[in-house]
C-alpha cells in the first residue's frame, strides 16, 4: 500500500477525481443542513397532510383508518365550533393586530422625537413582550379580577363606586376584548420597535426635503414617512397576523375558551382536539387548513409589499 | 410544609428494602402531592428514591396519555381522574394491581380494598373485573352553608314574613333559588344585624369552562336518567335536563357578578371569604373553613345534602362525584413493585393523616376514614368533625358518578360546552341539551358505535356493583 506524506498530500490529483471532489464537498457540506431540515420540518409536514385523510382516535386504540376527506368535510360543513373558532381568531387578527399597528406607530413617531432618553423608554416598553404568554395571562388574570383585582379597584375609586365589580372575562359581551387587550398589551411594542426602525431608516434629507417645500407635519406623516414605512408595517402586520393564529396560552390562561365559547381561539380548538380528545386526524386537517390560510394571506401580504417597493422604486 | 402528626391507627411495615430504585410520581401540582412531601422519610427507608413531576390540574390526562401513547416510561407511579380508568386500563397503559395486592405479608402489600367505600372501588379503581387503581381522594358534593345566618333571629323572621315558611338549608334546587335571592343583599344594606361594606350574595356556583357541567348534573341526575340508554342513545336532552339547566342558569342571579369565571378556587374563597351564604362544592373544602389561616367563616359553616327535586311526594338528591383521584402503577415502569408499594404507601398506610389535614384537598375515601373524626384536628372538636364526616357519608349515598368510560373527555366538553354557552345566555337550556345530544351521537359513531355500547354497558354493570342504579 503506497502512503504519502508530506508534500505529496497536496500533489496534483487525476482530473476524474478533482472533478468527482469538486461536485462533492458541497453536497457533503451542506447534507447535515438538509437531513434536519427534512426531520424537523418535511417529514412533520408530510406527516401531518398524511394524517388529515385518516381517522385516528387515541382514546379508543383503533388503527388509523383512511376517511378520504371526511376531516376537511367536517370542519367546513358539520363544526360551528370549528368556524367560531375561526371567526374569533379573525376578529383578534383583525381588529387585535389593527389596533397594535395604530398605537404601535404613535408610540414610535413619540419615540423617535426623543433625544437620549430614548433606548431607555424603548427598553420600558418592550418588557411586556419578553414576558412569557402564559405569564401574562396569569397577570391579567389578577388585574381583571371582580373582587381584587386592580382594575376594578381604579375604577371603582375614580368613578366613586358607579363602576363596581364588573366582571371582565364572565361577561360574554366583553370577554374576547378582554382577551384581545391582554394581547394589545404585550405585543404592541414589537410593532413599535418594528415601525420605529423604519422611522429610523427614513433618509433625513428626504425629511429636510419636505421641509423645505413647506410641507405641515400632517402632510410629511402622510406623504413621506407612510409611503416610506409601509413595507415594515406589512411586515410587521404579517408577523403578528401569523401570531394571532397560534393565540393560546393567554386564552388558556383567562378564559379557558369561554364565558360559552367566546374566546375561543382557533389554536386553542386544535390544541382541544389533539390534547385533550386525541382527535389527530381532525386536529391535522385543522392545523392544514391554518397553514393554507396564512400562507393565503402572507402571500397576499407579500406580494402586496413587493408592488409598494416596486412603486417606491419608480 | 408541616405534616400531620402520624397516627398509628393503620398498621403497616415497611417492604424489604429495595436496591435504591427510583419511582417517579406524577400528578396534579400543587396540594394533592403533599402527602409524597410529608412522608418523604419513609420511602428511603424502603430503599425507594422519589422523583415528583407536576403538572397542571387541567393538563394531566393530556400529559399522562401523551407519554402512554410514546410509550416513553417516563411515569411509575400515575396520579390521575378515575374518568380516564376506562381509557388507560383498556389501551393496556396500566398494570393490574391483584396480583400485587395478594403479596405477603399483608401489612406490607394489603391496601384492603374491602374497605374502600363501593362507588369508588368499582367505580374509581376497577375496568373489566381488574383493579387497575387505588383510591386516594373520593370527591362528592356537598352542600356548605353559613349557619350563622340560617339561625338568625332577624333573618329567619324575615324570611317568613316574606315567603311564609321557616328558613332551612335548601332541600330543593326551587329553595335554592328562593333562599338564593333572599340573602342576595347590596352594600350598606343589613345582613344579620350587620350593615355589609361589600355586596352579598345568596349563592355561587362553579360557573366557569371546565367542570360547570357537574354543577348541571348535580341538578338533573335527581331525576333518574342516565347519560345514555343502552344504545348509547343521549338522555341529556329530557324535560327534566332542561329544567335542571334552567334552574341553574337562574342561579346566576343569585351570584356575584363574576360568577361565570368561578371555578374551584374561585367559588371556595367566595364562601370562605364571606361573599355568599351557600355553595355546593367538594368535600375538602369544609376542613379549610375549618382553618383559621384559609377562612374568615370558622365556626360559622355547616353541611347538608345536596339540594334535590321533589318527585313523587320525597325529594330525591343527586351528589356529582367530579374529579376525585386515584394512583396506579404504569404499565410501562421499570420498577413495577416498588412503584405499587408507593401508590399503596398513599393510598391506605398514610391515607388517615391524609385525607384529615386541611394542608391537601384529599377526600375521605374508605371506612377507617368515618370512623375516626378525632384525626380531623383542623374542627374546633371532635363533635364538629363528627358531624362532617356523618354529612360527607350522606352525600356519597347520594353520589352519582362521570362518565367514565374511553372518550369521556369529549362527551363531558360537549356538554360542558353547552351548559357554559346556556349560563352565558349564548343557547336556551333546551338549545343547549339538544346540542350535546347530537354532538354526543358524533361522538360515538366517530369512536365506534357498538365498541362505545359494549363499554358503557360495562360501566353500567360497575355502576350497579356499586349500587348506584339498580
Amino acid at each position: 500500500m503506497e502512503t504519502k506524506v508530506g508534500r505529496d498530500v497536496l500533489a496534483p490529483q487525476p482530473a476524474r477525481l478533482v472533478a468527482r471532489g469538486f461536485r462533492l464537498t458541497p453536497v457533503l457540506m451542506v447534507l447535515p443542513a438538509v437531513v434536519v431540515l427534512l426531520a424537523i420540518t418535511v417529514f412533520p409536514l408530510v406527516f401531518t397532510l398524511r394524517l388529515t385523510v385518516m381517522s385516528w382516535e387515541l382514546t379508543t386504540g383503533f388503527p388509523p383508518q383512511f376517511v378520504r376527506l371526511q376531516n376537511f368535510a367536517r370542519a367546513f360543513f358539520q363544526d360551528p365550533r370549528f368556524w367560531n373558532a375561526m371567526m374569533n381568531t379573525g376578529i383578534l387578527a383583525v381588529v387585535g393586530v389593527g389596533l397594535q399597528t395604530l398605537i404601535g406607530m404613535g408610540l414610535a413617531l413619540e419615540l423617535h422625537q426623543l433625544g437620549r432618553l430614548r433606548t431607555f423608554v424603548l427598553s420600558l416598553l418592550l418588557i411586556p413582550v419578553m414576558i412569557a404568554p402564559v405569564i401574562a395571562g396569569f397577570q391579567f388574570r389578577m388585574i381583571y379580577n371582580d373582587q381584587f383585582g386592580p382594575l376594578n379597584y381604579l375604577l371603582d375609586r375614580f368613578t366613586g363606586g358607579r363602576f363596581h365589580g364588573y366582571a371582565w372575562l364572565a361577561d360574554p359581551r366583553v370577554a374576547l376584548g378582554a382577551v384581545m387587550f391582554t394581547d394589545v398589551w404585550q405585543w404592541t411594542p414589537f410593532m413599535t420597535l418594528v415601525v420605529l426602525a423604519g422611522l429610523q431608516a427614513i433618509p433625513a434629507e428626504l425629511l429636510e426635503a419636505a421641509e423645505v417645500d413647506g410641507a405641515t407635519g400632517p402632510q410629511t406623516l402622510r406623504r413621506v414617512m407612510l409611503p416610506l414605512l409601509l413595507p415594515v408595517i406589512v411586515i410587521g402586520v404579517l408577523v403578528r397576523f401569523m401570531d394571532t393564529f397560534k393565540l393560546f396560552d393567554i386564552v388558556y390562561q383567562l378564559t379557558a375558551g369561554g364565558p360559552g365559547n367566546v374566546t375561543e381561539t382557533i389554536a386553542y380548538y386544535t390544541y382541544l382536539e389533539g390534547f385533550k380528545f386525541f382527535s389527530l386526524g381532525y386536529t391535522s386537517a385543522l392545523a392544514f387548513i391554518q397553514l393554507v390560510v396564512i400562507t393565503v394571506v402572507a402571500q397576499v401580504f407579500l406580494r402586496y409589499q413587493k408592488r409598494v417597493r416596486a412603486g417606491m422604486a419608480t | 410544609m408541616q405534616a400531620p402528626r402520624e397516627l398509628h391507627v393503620i398498621k403497616w411495615d415497611f417492604p424489604p428494602k429495595f436496591g435504591n430504585v427510583t419511582v417517579n410520581v406524577v400528578g396534579d401540582a400543587g396540594h394533592n402531592l403533599a402527602p409524597y412531601e410529608f412522608w418523604k422519610d419513609h420511602f428511603p427507608k424502603a430503599g425507594i428514591t422519589i422523583k415528583i413531576i407536576e403538572v397542571p390540574f387541567e393538563g394531566v390526562y393530556e400529559k399522562e396519555k401523551t407519554e402512554f401513547v410514546a410509550g416513553s416510561g417516563a411515569f411509575d407511579v400515575v396520579t390521575f381522574y378515575p374518568a380516564y380508568v376506562g381509557d388507560f386500563a383498556s389501551n393496556g397503559y396500566l398494570e393490574p394491581l391483584d396480583e400485587y395486592m395478594k403479596k405477603q405479608p399483608d401489612s406490607v402489600w394489603n391496601p384492603h380494598q374491602e374497605d374502600v367505600l363501593p362507588p369508588f372501588r368499582e367505580l374509581y379503581n376497577k375496568w373489566a373485573g381488574k383493579t387497575y387503581a387505588l383510591t386516594i381522594d373520593g370527591d362528592a358534593h356537598l352542600l356548605i352553608y353559613r349557619k350563622d345566618l340560617f339561625t338568625n333571629a332577624a333573618e329567619k323572621a324575615a324570611f317568613k314574613a316574606k315567603y311564609g315558611k321557616e328558613l332551612m338549608p335548601p332541600e330543593t334546587w326551587e329553595d335554592w333559588l328562593q333562599i338564593g335571592a333572599f340573602f342576595t343583599r347590596k352594600k350598606g344594606e343589613k345582613l344579620a344585624g350587620q350593615t355589609l361594606e361589600r355586596d352579598f350574595y345568596g349563592s355561587a356556583e362553579f360557573a366557569k369552562r371546565g367542570f360547570s357541567f357537574a354543577w348541571f348534573v348535580d341538578r338533573w341526575a335527581a331525576s333518574g336518567d342516565l347519560y345514555f340508554d343502552e344504545n348509547m342513545k343521549p338522555q341529556i336532552n329530557s324535560p327534566a335536563a332542561v329544567k335542571a339547566l334552567q334552574n341553574f342558569v337562574d342561579s346566576l342571579k343569585n351570584a356575584p357578578p363574576d360568577v361565570r369565571g368561578y371555578g374551584y378556587d374561585e367559588l371556595r374563597d367566595a364562601l370562605l371569604k364571606g361573599s355568599v351564604a351557600m355553595v355546593v362544592q367538594w368535600t375538602d373544602v369544609p376542613k379549610k373553613g375549618a382553618n383559621p389561616a384559609e377562612s374568615q367563616v370558622v365556626g360559622k359553616l355547616d353541611y347538608g345534602r345536596v339540594p334535590g327535586w321533589r318527585i313523587g311526594g320525597k325529594v330525591v338528591h343527586r351528589a356529582m362525584m367530579p374529579v376525585g383521584r386515584v394512583v396506579a402503577v404504569a404499565s410501562s415502569s421499570k420498577n413495577k413493585l416498588a412503584a405499587y408499594w408507593v401508590a399503596k404507601h398513599i393510598a391506605y398506610d398514610m391515607s388517615l393523616e391524609d385525607v384529615s389535614t386541611a394542608f391537601t384537598g384529599l377526600d375521605v375515601n374508605r371506612g377507617v376514614h368515618f370512623s375516626h373524626p378525632e384525626a380531623y384536628v383542623d374542627f374546633k372538636s371532635k363533635a364538629e368533625a363528627a358531624a362532617y364526616l356523618d354529612r360527607v357519608k350522606e352525600a356519597l349515598g347520594d353520589g352519582y358518578p362521570e362518565i367514565f368510560i374511553p372518550g369521556a373527555a369529549q362527551y363531558e366538553d360537549a356538554l360542558d360546552l353547552h351548559v357554559n354557552k346556556a349560563l352565558a345566555g349564548q343557547e336556551t337550556p333546551k338549545q343547549a341539551l339538544d346540542a350535546v345530544a347530537q354532538e354526543w351521537n358524533a361522538i360515538t359513531d366517530r369512536l365506534g358505535r357498538q365498541k362505545q355500547i359494549d363499554l358503557w354497558h360495562q360501566a353500567l354493570m360497575s355502576y350497579k356493583v356499586a349500587g348506584l342504579i339498580k
